[in-house]
This record gives C-alpha cells, sequence and structure tokens, in this order.
C-alpha cells in the first residue's frame, strides 16, 4: 500500500462518513424550520413554539453536574423503537382530564433551552420527560405536599417514602443547608429532623434543579405533521 | 529456535537498544502514570458499581455522589489510562517500526506531564461538581484544548517519522497506529469544537455525543490494540503474520465501517430517522473487521505451538485481548440489532459492559501485553516474579468473564424489565440488581488483578526488575532454556569473562 | 580494558568492540528479539468467511429495517402511526355511559357555535337571542330540532315571539353527524331539559338527509315548515342512555 494510497483511503473513507452523519446534519437541524398549526387539522393556527417556565439553563447544569443523565433518560421513543408510550404517564398522562390521553413522542424542539439534550444513557430510574406532570398530578398529591416539596424530599432522602423504598437514587444532602429558626419556618423547609432550632432548606441550586425538572413537561399538542396518533376520529 | 548471546554485534540489537534507549522517558511515563490512573479508575469504579446496589454506601461525601463518581471513573479510565498507555505503545511501536530513535523525547515527555495535568485537573472537576454533563466529555469545558495539544506534541514526532521509503514494505501496524493518529484528533476535535462552542439543536448534540463515544472505541482505541497486537504476536512468537489479504481486509474494513458507527443509542430520538439505523449496522459490520484481525492473529499465533503461547506473559495477554476482540465483535453483533435487541440494550448496563469489553477485555490486554513486553526493554530489567504475572492475568480474566455477562445477559435481562410497560418500575430496577453486584464482584476482581500489576510495574520503576539476559516467562521452570545459559546483566561494571 | 567507572556510551567509544559485547549483554532481550518478517500471504482457510458472511447477512437486515437514507427532513420513520399496546386495551379515552359521552361532545359544540348568542346558561337575552331552557321545540321531536340546527330559523320561535329580523344562522355547515347527534343530546338534557333520551349518530345521519332532502334546502325554516313536515321524531333505533360508547366517535364500545 503506497502513501498516498493509504492517506487518501483515509481521508475518503472517514471524511464520507463525517460529513453524512456530523457535519450535515449538525448543521442542518441547526436551523430547523419551524413547524406550524393548521386550522383544518388542528383547530388553531400558529407557529408551534413548546414554551417552558422555570430556570431551565441553571436547572439543567446542576442536572448535568450532579450526573443525573447518568441513570435517568429523557426520551419518550415512538413505538417502533420501545416501549414507552405504553407506559401511563411517561410520554403524558393517559388521561389528562378534558384532553384526554396527552402521550406524544419527544420531538426536536422539546428541549427548548438547553445545549446538550439529556437523552441519558441508562435507565436505572425512570424516564424524566414528563416528570413535571407526574409530580404535579401523582407524587405530590400522594404525599400531600407541594410539587416542588415532594422533590426537595426526593433529593435530600429518596427513600424516606415507602413507594420508594427500593430506589437506588444516591441521596444528596449536599443540595441543601441547615439554618437557624428564625421566627417561623421557611415554607421550603424539610420536613425531616435536624438539630434543634434549626431547619433544613434548598439551596440555589436545589431550588434550580427542581425548577428545571418541575419544566419537564413534553406532552403539549403538536402540529398535525408530528401527530402520530391513531387515525383521527371525526 | 535457540539463540546464544552473539559473540559479535548484531546490528539489529544495537539499533534496537538504542531506540529503546532513546524512548525510556516518555514511554516509562506513559505506562506508570497510566497504570495509576487505572488504580484510580478501578477504585473509582468498585465505588460506583457499589452504590448502583447499596445507594447509601459512602453516601456522606458530595464528591462521592454516584452523579460525580462514576463520570470520573469512566473518563480516568479513558483518558488516563486507555490514552496514555496508547501514547507509550505508540511512539515505541512507531518508532522501533520506522527503524529511528527518537530525538524529540524530552518534549514527549513534557507533552506527557501536561497530558497528566489536564487529566488530573478534569478528573477534579467532576468530582467537585463542575462536569459537563456529556458522556465521556464531562471535564470542565478548559481541558480539552489543554489535552489537544499535548496530544499534538506527543503525536507529531510518530507521524512524521512513518513514511513510506520507496520499495519498502510498511508494516500492518504501522496502518493501523497511524490510522489511529490521524483519526483521534479529527474526532476529538470535531466533538468538542461542536459540543462546546458551537450552538446548535441539543438532540443533534447529544447525537455527536454518542458518535464521539463509538468513534473513540472503534477508531482510537481499537486500531491502536490491533496494531499493538499484530507487532506482538509475530514478534515474540517468530512466524511471520499469515495472511496479508486478511490484515487488509481488517485494516479498510476498519477504515470504511467503524466512522459510521455511535448514534444507535439514539434510536428512536428526534435526530434524522436513518443515522441510528445507520449506527447500528456499522457497529454490527464492525464484527468483520474485528474476526478478521482476530482470525489472521489466532491462526499466526497457532502455528507458534502452545506451549510458546503459555510461556510468554507477552503472547498470553496479547491472545487473550485478540479473544476478548472476538467476544467484542460478538456483543457489537447482539446488542444492536434494532427490532430485538437493541430497545432492550440502549439504556441498560449493557452499554456500559460493551463499552469495558472494548477498553478492558480488548485494549487493555492488549496493553498488557504490550507492556510486559516493552518494559524490560527500556529497564534492561527483568520483571521479578512469574507469580505476579500469571495472578495478573487469571484475575482479570475472571473480572473480564463477569463483566462479558453482565452485558450479555444482564443488560437483556434489565432491557426486557424495562419494556414490561404494564408492571411499575421496581420491576425494571429489580432485574438489574444482581447483575449490579455481580458488576462490583468483577471490579473487585479487576482491582486485586491490578494490585499485583502495580506493584510489578512499580518495581520496574524504581529499576529493582531482575538483572538477567533471560526474559520472565511464565513456564514450571525448565532449566534448558531455549535462550542458553543464564548470563547476567551488567550494565556498569567490567566485564565478566565466560 | 575500561575502569569499572566508565559507562559505555553509544555514541562514542574507546574500545568498540569491548562496548558492542557490553551493549550486547544489556541488551539482552534486544538481542534475542526475533525480527519483525513480511507478512506472509498464505491462503485463507474458507471456513473463516463464514462467520464474515453472518454478519454481513445481519447487517444487511439492520439496513433494511431503517429507511430513508441520507435524507435529514424526517426525524421519524415515514407513514408511523402510534402502535397499539400489545395486548392491552385501546389506550385512549376509556368508553363512557352514552349519555355522558353525547352530552360532553355536545357541551363543546355549544361553547363553540351556540353560547355566543343563547348564553353560557342557554337563556338567550330575551330580546334577541331566544331561551333553549325549557323550549318545546328543544324537548319536543327530534326532527324539528334537527332542522332548526341544520338550516336556522326565521320567524317566530316556539313561544310565537320574533326574536330577530334575521333570524338563527344555519349552524350545519362543518357539522359531522356525531356532532349534531351530540348537540341535540346535550341540549335536551341539560341547562335545565331533561328529556332523557339519545339523538343518536344514525338519527343524526337522517336528519341531514332529510334536511338535503327539503323543498327549501338551503333556506331557513319556519315555524309553518315545522309544523307541517318536521313535527315528528327522528327515524331510528332508541340507544339505552347506560350503553358504554367510545368518547370520540361515539360508537359503541367493544364488549369487555
Amino acid at each position: 500500500m503506497t502513501f498516498r494510497t493509504f492517506i487518501l483511503g483515509l481521508l475518503a473513507s472517514f471524511g464520507f462518513a463525517w460529513l453524512s452523519v456530523v457535519v450535515v446534519p449538525f448543521f442542518k437541524m441547526r436551523n430547523l424550520e419551524p413547524l406550524v398549526f393548521k386550522e383544518d387539522l388542528d383547530g388553531k393556527e400558529g407557529i408551534y413554539h413548546p414554551k417552558r417556565s422555570g430556570r431551565v439553563i441553571n436547572g439543567a447544569e446542576v442536572y448535568a453536574q450532579q450526573g443525573c443523565y447518568n441513570c435517568h433518560t429523557q426520551l419518550v421513543r415512538p413505538t417502533y423503537a420501545g416501549n414507552d408510550l405504553f407506559r401511563a404517564d411517561w410520554g403524558g398522562l393517559k388521561d389528562a382530564g378534558e384532553r384526554g390521553d396527552t402521550r406524544r413522542e419527544t420531538n426536536a424542539f422539546d428541549f427548548e433551552g438547553e445545549k446538550f439534550a439529556q437523552i441519558g444513557v441508562m435507565r436505572q430510574g425512570p424516564d424524566l420527560a414528563n416528570l413535571g406532570l407526574r409530580v404535579e398530578t401523582f407524587y405530590a398529591k400522594d404525599a400531600s405536599t407541594t410539587p416542588e416539596g415532594w422533590l426537595y424530599g426526593h433529593l435530600y432522602r429518596p427513600r424516606h417514602e415507602l413507594a420508594r423504598e427500593k430506589s437506588n437514587c444516591p441521596p444528596q444532602p449536599f443540595l441543601f443547608v441547615e439554618k437557624r429558626v428564625i421566627g417561623n419556618r421557611s415554607l421550603d423547609a424539610l420536613p425531616f429532623e435536624s438539630p434543634e432550632g434549626t431547619e433544613i432548606v434548598p439551596t440555589d441550586e436545589a431550588k434550580a434543579l427542581v425548577s428545571y425538572l418541575l419544566s419537564l413537561k413534553k406532552d403539549d399538542a403538536v402540529p398535525a405533521s408530528i401527530n402520530f396518533a391513531p387515525a383521527k376520529k371525526k | 529456535m535457540s539463540q546464544q548471546i552473539p559473540q559479535s554485534p548484531d546490528h539489529d540489537t544495537i539499533l534496537r537498544a538504542s531506540i529503546d534507549r532513546s524512548l525510556r522517558h516518555p514511554v516509562m511515563f506513559f505506562f506508570t502514570s497510566g497504570a495509576a490512573w487505572l488504580a484510580v479508575s478501578i477504585i473509582l469504579g468498585v465505588i460506583s458499581s457499589a452504590k448502583m446496589h447499596s445507594p447509601n454506601f459512602l453516601a456522606c461525601s458530595e464528591w462521592l455522589t454516584y452523579g460525580r463518581v462514576f463520570p470520573a471513573h469512566i473518563n480516568a479510565l479513558v483518558y488516563g489510562w486507555g490514552a496514555q498507555a496508547a501514547f507509550g505503545a505508540t511512539i515505541w511501536l512507531m518508532a522501533r517500526l520506522s527503524r529511528k530513535e527518537c530525538r524529540s523525547a524530552g518534549t514527549i515527555l513534557t507533552a506527557g506531564h501536561v497530558w497528566n495535568l489536564g487529566v488530573t485537573l478534569g478528573i477534579l472537576g467532576i468530582l467537585g461538581g463542575y462536569g459537563t454533563g456529556m458522556p465521556w466529555m464531562e471535564f470542565p469545558r478548559f481541558v480539552w484544548p489543554v489535552l489537544f495539544f499535548s496530544y499534538t506534541a506527543i503525536a507529531i514526532w510518530s507521524l512524521i517519522q512513518f513514511r513510506l521509503i520507496p520499495g519498502r514494505h510498511t508494516f500492518v501496524s504501522q496502518w493501523f497506529l497511524s490510522a489511529a493518529m490521524i483519526w483521534f484528533p479529527w474526532i476529538f476535535l470535531t466533538a468538542n469544537v461542536i459540543l462546546h462552542w458551537l450552538p446548535g439543536n441539543p438532540v443533534m448534540a447529544a447525537g455527536i455525543n454518542a458518535w464521539y463515544k463509538s468513534a473513540l472505541l472503534l477508531l482510537f482505541f481499537a486500531p491502536v490494540g490491533i496494531g499493538t497486537a499484530y507487532y506482538l504476536v509475530p514478534k515474540v512468537s517468530g512466524i511471520p503474520v499469515q495472511s496479508y489479504s486478511l490484515a487488509k481486509l481488517g485494516f479498510w474494513g476498519l477504515a470504511i465501517i467503524a466512522p459510521w458507527a455511535g448514534m444507535q443509542k439514539l434510536t428512536g430520538a428526534p435526530i434524522p430517522y436513518w443515522l441510528p439505523y445507520v449506527g447500528a449496522a456499522a457497529t454490527v459490520l464492525f464484527a468483520i473487521p474485528a474476526f478478521a484481525v482476530a482470525a489472521n492473529l489466532l491462526i499466526t499465533a497457532s502455528k507458534a505451538g502452545a506451549e510458546t503461547i503459555t510461556h510468554s506473559p507477552t503472547l498470553r495477554f496479547s491472545i487473550a485481548g485478540t479473544v476478548g476482540l472476538v467476544l467484542f465483535g460478538l456483543a457489537c453483533v447482539f446488542l444492536n440489532l434494532p427490532d430485538s435487541s437493541l430497545p432492550l440494550t440502549q439504556f441498560s448496563l449493557s452499554g456500559y459492559g460493551f463499552e469495558l469489553l472494548g477498553l478492558y477485555a480488548f485494549f487493555s490486554f492488549v496493553m498488557f501485553g504490550a507492556i510486559y513486553f516493552i518494559v524490560p526493554r527500556i529497564t534492561r530489567r527483568e520483571w521479578l516474579a512469574k507469580g505476579l504475572i500469571t495472578s495478573h492475568f487469571f484475575l482479570s480474566i475472571y473480572g473480564v468473564t463477569a463483566i462479558a455477562l453482565v452485558a450479555l445477559f444482564g443488560g437483556l435481562q434489565q432491557g426486557i424489565g424495562q419494556e414490561q410497560f404494564a408492571l411499575s418500575w421496581s420491576n425494571a430496577s429489580d432485574r438489574a440488581y444482581p447483575y449490579a453486584i455481580f458488576m462490583t464482584g468483577a471490579w473487585c476482581l479487576i482491582l486485586l488483578s491490578n494490585i499485583f500489576f502495580f506493584f510489578h510495574l512499580a518495581l520496574m520503576w524504581l529499576r529493582l526488575g531482575r538483572r538477567s539476559s533471560h526474559p520472565t516467562l511464565l513456564d514450571a521452570g525448565h532449566h534448558d532454556s531455549p535462550h542458553g545459559p543464564e548470563g547476567d546483566i551488567d550494565n556498569a561494571g567490567p566485564l565478566h569473562s565466560h | 580494558m575500561s575502569e569499572p567507572s566508565k559507562k559505555p556510551d553509544l555514541e562514542d567509544s574507546i574500545n568498540v568492540s569491548e562496548t558492542h559485547e557490553r551493549l550486547v549483554r544489556q541488551s539482552a532481550a534486544a538481542a534475542r528479539e526475533h525480527s519483525l518478517g513480511e507478512t506472509a500471504s498464505q491462503p485463507v482457510a474458507m471456513w473463516i468467511f463464514i462467520p464474515l458472511i453472518v454478519v454481513g447477512i445481519i447487517a444487511g437486515l439492520v439496513f433494511g429495517s431503517g429507511s430513508g437514507y441520507f435524507k435529514y427532513d424526517s426525524t421519524f420513520r415515514e407513514g408511523y402511526v402510534r402502535g397499539k399496546a400489545p395486548g392491552e386495551e385501546d389506550s385512549g379515552p376509556q368508553p363512557k355511559p352514552a349519555l355522558a359521552a353525547y352530552s360532553a361532545k355536545g357541551a363543546k359544540i355549544y361553547s363553540a357555535k351556540c353560547n355566543g348568542c343563547h348564553g353560557a346558561d342557554g337563556k338567550g337575552d330575551g330580546a334577541n337571542y331566544p331561551s333553549l331552557v325549557g323550549s318545546t321545540w328543544v324537548t319536543g321531536e327530534t326532527e324539528r330540532f334537527a332542522m332548526i340546527i341544520l338550516n336556522g330559523l326565521h320567524g317566530p320561535t316556539s313561544t310565537g315571539k320574533v326574536f330577530s329580523a334575521a333570524g338563527m344562522p344555519a349552524q350545519g355547515g362543518g357539522m359531522t353527524p356525531e356532532d349534531l347527534a351530540g348537540i341535540l343530546t346535550y341540549l335536551r338534557n341539560n341547562l335545565g331539559n331533561s328529556t332523557g333520551d339519545i339523538v343518536t349518530v344514525d338519527m343524526a345521519k337522517a336528519a341531514f338527509d332529510i334536511s338535503g332532502k327539503r323543498k327549501n334546502a338551503g333556506k331557513q325554516v319556519d315555524a309553518a315548515e315545522l309544523k307541517a313536515e318536521h313535527t315528528k321524531n327522528l327515524p331510528g333505533d332508541k340507544l339505552d342512555p347506560t350503553t358504554l360508547v367510545l368518547p370520540g366517535n361515539l360508537a359503541p364500545a367493544p364488549a369487555k
């Protein structure tokens, strides 16, 4: 093999693949055409622009730094790639009252505001794409706390409630501080024992993370072009 | 083939010795600091694996929370041990294969220290809570340019050496090693520039990260391992590599197939639909160059006879590594079938096990073989105790077998549980539980095996190796050695008369 | 003989053969190495290609499960429709009793089309828009009621009063039989009315037919026409209000 064959062959084989699977898709997906709702198909007009409320950027940073993506994913796969949509509360809610079944696949606009979609690598714990919905609809109600309160409790001591006694989630008490109680207990104080006269409150990092986690709701209505529900009945 | 110590100097011997001598500092540095990082990585691996089934283990420490200790473990394994072992082996092999002494040993050594500094800062950054959250790229942002420039200083000299003199045959190893040295900066730069600098769609960023992981494994660690094995097996056994056509198939197969792999980890994600499928197909196809290389090496080794293989530490580890390559190829095929196994393995222990098969069962075993071959040559001492070598070998084999079982069976079991949507999530995590324990056991075995290795390597590093003209062989202690009567190496004193 | 303390150097040596011998002794490892021979070109046994070919076939199948290669525009499989959960019942909205399902549908139509004029409580405003609560035309024969909704009304209402010169505009445009059945059932069973019966989808379909066959098809109805031709119930089988139907298309739920 001559040197020239070697180098040209290397450049061609790697270069073609590199262009096809890395460069071109990256630049194409940078400028995604926004999807639009159409009156006749979707019952309304406008651009599909999922809005997220909450401290998405700061919270996503905390999520990345604490390594939550090592055990949790944020991807609801279409039915040809997995059974995520068949679970009652992963892609949305099976019965969201008036809206009915709101479960849907993750789409390319769902990670608005984040630099790196934390799709995840392993599912030791459940998928988090719609965690905000689950916490608000089920977990917080079952535990009679606010959604934030439930998440603070879970981060501080994941196994404190019976439903989660076998959870492998690592406790993260370092996201909280013990503060002296001055006057009334603060609203965010966690209901766990702490030394006399102190309370456990979340740090700014915990607040950002919980705000981010509660913003994880990806079951909004999507335009017909990416609405894959089985034949609509009219 | 019996060799008496020649009475008149062999030109080849002088050349080899001078090359070894010129490179002794950087190569020894890479091997010892790599081994130290391997130790760190294994300890972090035991801790993180334990936390998977006993989450309250060491829960007091913020620095050791699972989300930080696991990325630290993987990054230490990849950049601390894997990359440095690769550098050490590559620069030595390229120098020997181009038959030229190294004149830039000082630069390479400095660059090696800079690389280590980068990795140290990176690992500390991850454990301190500054990780970036991108798998295999968790080092804080400032680290990657440090690593990149240090790599350039390390590799550029070897690449310049690789020049084909017309009429002169390049050896198979040189193709793989030079290609690895060209692929690595291309891959590394692409991923880091895009993910740290260029804003783009967040899902595609995750896709490029997945591509990077696969490319690093298949286009850096795999060719370095393959190139090293292609050198060690014929060198130690004395049998030339048997099939040129299989060698070519292996190389071009790897070059054409591997760059497409990686995005199968994002099947079902909103990236262009065909990317995960081409990734899955390419990963499956990787088995072809893997099997071609393994067949070539195993046929070559089979001509050498079982005794030669079992007696030589280098050959034992290299052949075990080749078997590891076969295992890795099988895993490539069976874990990545989109209609059956891929939805099960995509988010399970299989992915981790698969990466470890490539990094440890194949790459690290070949690197151990290389270390057992190269270190005596650059320290001019022989390994001290064959017991230490055999312990290292067998304990690693047991550990790696456990990892293979976890990857193939445990991951599938966990995946099956994950897909059982009618049952609650605890069904899936319960299924993973025994395999997580198994994994911790595997890491403990590997830790034990590498304790023997570090101890042994440290003794060699301290020049406490055996002064002998005979290699340390893993034989039963035969007295009629093929190398003739045992002499003594004397590198400072007067000549002894025979 | 060289002195004991002098270490030999590779570059410059005094006694060449001595230095070389020392070198060779020092580099025993290098000395005993085999030289790396040229790669041979031994023929490869055929059986080696079998696993390679098998892998190739498997990879081909993997390629086959994907599609749309090199098309960057779609992030989902072409023609993908969400599958049904294997071995599970319809994951859509659960079957409901017919009265509730029809009324729910009708309620939606009412808030979209009707409450702008007739008011959210159906009582109108007394001057321009008649009340639907307790109206005989609403709770009486279904065909008459259907004709009003589909075609609009001109002139006096059931109470004899004329509410506006233009009358009620037709509401049938864009309505499906399910929509019509829903609004009819809703108004007959809510907002203060309670006939207790259901106007089924089949009855609504018949209403569309009848409406289309009117002599004045396309024009509003008036009290006279209603009295003369439409004071009857729509043809069709009655539906027990407690039957389970699917909320979307009001079809009877599959027996379970």
